[in-house]
């Protein structure tokens, strides 16, 4: 890294130490000692707290024995055995699964509406600061109070969405929405899309307020129609936003957690439940009188890491292109 | 009126008439939008102001007062009684105020560390001029592709084996700093992202300015830049003080102990799927989600403008 203790000793090396002193009492530092004072302590801190820990989940997945203050439990290398384990369990395929249909259904649903709802965000109107906050509102949710929310609004005796399908006479009777494992899925992705359009608009609008007026303008003095200004201006121009969006979006989706745990537990049987409450219930639920499930869980963790690079990877790979902007 | 005329009346009436119903199917598009988003925040507080009565029976009542026509007069009608019974329940006999207490805790913590060391990193980054910015650029928003879940076992093993020590007052289980640390680096990118974004849009001769009158570079950034930057740190503190009230994951593994957990938590741990009180979980909810409206209202535009410097520079 810059100014590494080497580089600083063969510079400072012509000063004397009185003249050090002097400088750095009157803090007449360079801008690249200044640099390096600033971003230490932020590498240190995302080493021990992100960096360490993911590659220490790897190295557990390796081992058995993973184990919380038991020293008697030995601690053994154990090669892929954690992971022959894990990819022979039905579980965590169906748990795959379910995170795949749940994040990739939901996201591209979610970019649609987006653009359509940051569209209607774009232009000004009388009262716009009190509906775009109602219509962002849905993005600072949180996850498990969401999921709690809607586990009452779908309720299968006294669930309100029931009562309005009801009332408009498409159902005749309460329909238990979270109790049939198809439909608690669908449910599932629904709500989130619910939820995260107001997310997917947020960045978009962001998007959309950084292209120029005067493309648009110059666009409509030569007869351009909505359309192809839509789709000769906003959308390449939007490109590099998508590709923000897409992938903080993608991401989380396919790390779902709260949703499932706070509307159905994982249930029905395991109809909706994802990668990440497979992971934590393999890790805290069940980890056996050897603590085996750390060492599973720790696999499950790898596994979904991979997938995640994988994801974001192959986004950047197909949306970055360096000539815009 | 001649027939030229009558046309040309119509043909005004209808241009005008477009125009009402494309205004009309403007404001609908809105009006519907914010209904279907506010909608469920509509029932979750009409739920908790119900009697038990009126909660657990199909159909539902959607609105307590009614006005209707009684021998020729309007009436309003009460449909039920609305009650605060719900909001003493979850206050007095469940711990919901230290669960709030908890969450702003930690939500402030998190917020303060990304803060300040957000704008470090994101000033460094932005403004200074020294070998292998790219390359610390891009490992820091390599940090922010790594699962969440990811971090969970090693961090969770580490506070109990802590727990005890010397540090299992700062980083044991059941602890503020358990939560505030994990949620701060997570969001620790992002914070330098937005901090970059914003620096990079103010002008070079800001920093010269300074330099010029004598001051030392410490010296500017504490008393030029920090003023300026002011913005950009509400815009960071907002939204990752959102994250981390929302976050329920380590908040539920790291907070065993009841006094100690969050709202998310505390309000997914309420009851069994089946027979949950719903009017005690009802206006729990609502109380958690009543600071997140605040916030929303109030700093809305803040968020729409720290996304638009982030993100549209993307």
């Amino acid at each position: 890294m810059a100014g590494s203790p080497t580089d600083e000793r063969v510079r400072f090396g012509e000063e004397d130490l009185r003249g050090r002193l002097r400088r750095y009492r009157n803090l007449r530092i360079t801008e690249e000692e200044l640099a390096v004072a600033l971003l230490t302590p932020v590498l240190l801190f995302l080493l021990a707290v992100s960096f360490y820990p993911i590659v220490d989940t790897v190295w557990a997945s390796l081992h058995s024995g993973y184990v919380i203050q038991t020293p008697t439990q030995p601690f053994e290398f154990v090669g892929i055995a954690n992971y022959e384990k894990l990819f022979t369990d039905a579980s965590f395929w169906n748990a795959l699964g379910v995170s795949l249909f749940y994040t990739f259904v939901s996201v591209p649903i979610e970019l649609v509406f987006g653009l359509g709802l940051a569209l209607l965000l774009k232009s000004e109107f009388k009262w716009k600061y009190l509906a775009q906050a109602a219509i962002l509102f849905p993005w600072a949710l949180p996850t498990v109070i969401n999921a709690k929310i809607w586990a009452w609004l779908l309720n299968p005796e006294y669930g309100v969405i029931s009562d309005i399908l009801v009332r408009v006479g498409i159902l005749s009777s309460p329909y238990p929405f979270l109790s049939i494992p198809d439909v608690a899925l669908y449910s599932m992705t629904g709500i989130t899309i619910w939820k995260t359009t107001s997310f997917m608009a947020l960045i978009l609008l962001a998007g959309l307020s950084s292209i120029p007026d005067h493309l648009y303008e110059s666009a409509r003095m030569d007869g351009a129609s909505r359309w192809r200004r839509f789709r000769d201006i906003t959308l390449p121009l939007l490109k590099p936003t998508i590709l923000v969006a897409l992938i903080f979006r993608t991401l989380p989706a396919f790390q779902a957690f709260g949703l499932p745990y706070g509307l159905t537990g994982g249930g029905p049987g395991e109809a909706t439940t994802t990668l990440v409450l497979y992971t934590q219930q393999a890790a805290y639920n069940n980890p056996g009188p050897t603590n085996g499930g750390f060492a599973l869980g720790s696999a499950a963790a790898t596994v979904i890491t991979m997938i995640a690079l994988a994801i974001a990877l192959v986004y950047v790979a197909t949306l970055y292109d360096p000539e815009v902007r | 009126m001649s027939v030229l005329d009558s046309a040309r009346n119509l043909r005004v009436e209808d241009i005008g008439l477009w125009k009402i119903g494309k205004r009309l199917g403007f404001y609908g598009s809105v009006l519907a939008m914010v209904a279907i988003s506010m909608f469920p925040v509509f029932w979750i507080l009409l739920s908790s102001l119900k009697p038990p009565s009126e909660l657990f029976v199909f159909p539902q009542e959607f609105l307590p007062y009614t006005i209707t026509m009684q021998d020729g007069e309007l009436a309003v009608v009460q449909q039920f009684p609305l009650t605060l019974e719900n909001y003493r329940v979850a206050l007095q006999e469940r711990p919901v105020g230290r669960y709030l207490v908890n969450s702003a805790i930690v939500a402030s913590g998190t917020a303060i560390i990304d803060v300040i060391l957000g704008a470090m990193a994101g000033y460094a980054l932005s403004r200074l001029r020294f070998q292998y910015k790219l390359q610390v650029l891009l490992i820091i928003l390599f940090a922010a592709l790594l699962p969440f879940v990811s971090r969970l076992i090693p961090l969770y093993r580490l506070a109990i084996d802590l727990q005890g020590t010397v540090f299992g007052p700062f980083f044991g289980l059941n602890q503020y700093l358990g939560l505030i640390l994990p949620y701060a680096a997570f969001q620790m990118p992002f914070a330098v992202w937005i901090f970059q974004a914003y620096f990079n849009e103010l002008p070079d001769s800001l920093e010269e300015a300074g330099l010029m009158d004598g001051l030392s570079r410490v010296g500017v950034l504490f008393r030029i830049i920090l003023p300026v930057s002011m913005p950009a740190m509400a815009t960071t503190a907002i939204i990752v003080f959102i994250y981390a009230w929302n976050e329920f994951l380590f908040a539920l593994t790291f907070m065993t102990n009841d006094s100690r957990r969050t709202i998310t938590v505390g309000i997914a741990l309420f009851g069994g799927q089946f027979n949950s009180p719903w009017g005690t979980i009802t206006a729990a909810v609502f109380m958690s989600i009543l600071p997140l409206m605040v916030f929303m209202l109030v700093f809305q535009k803040k968020i729409v403008e720290g996304m638009t410097a982030g993100v549209g520079k993307a």
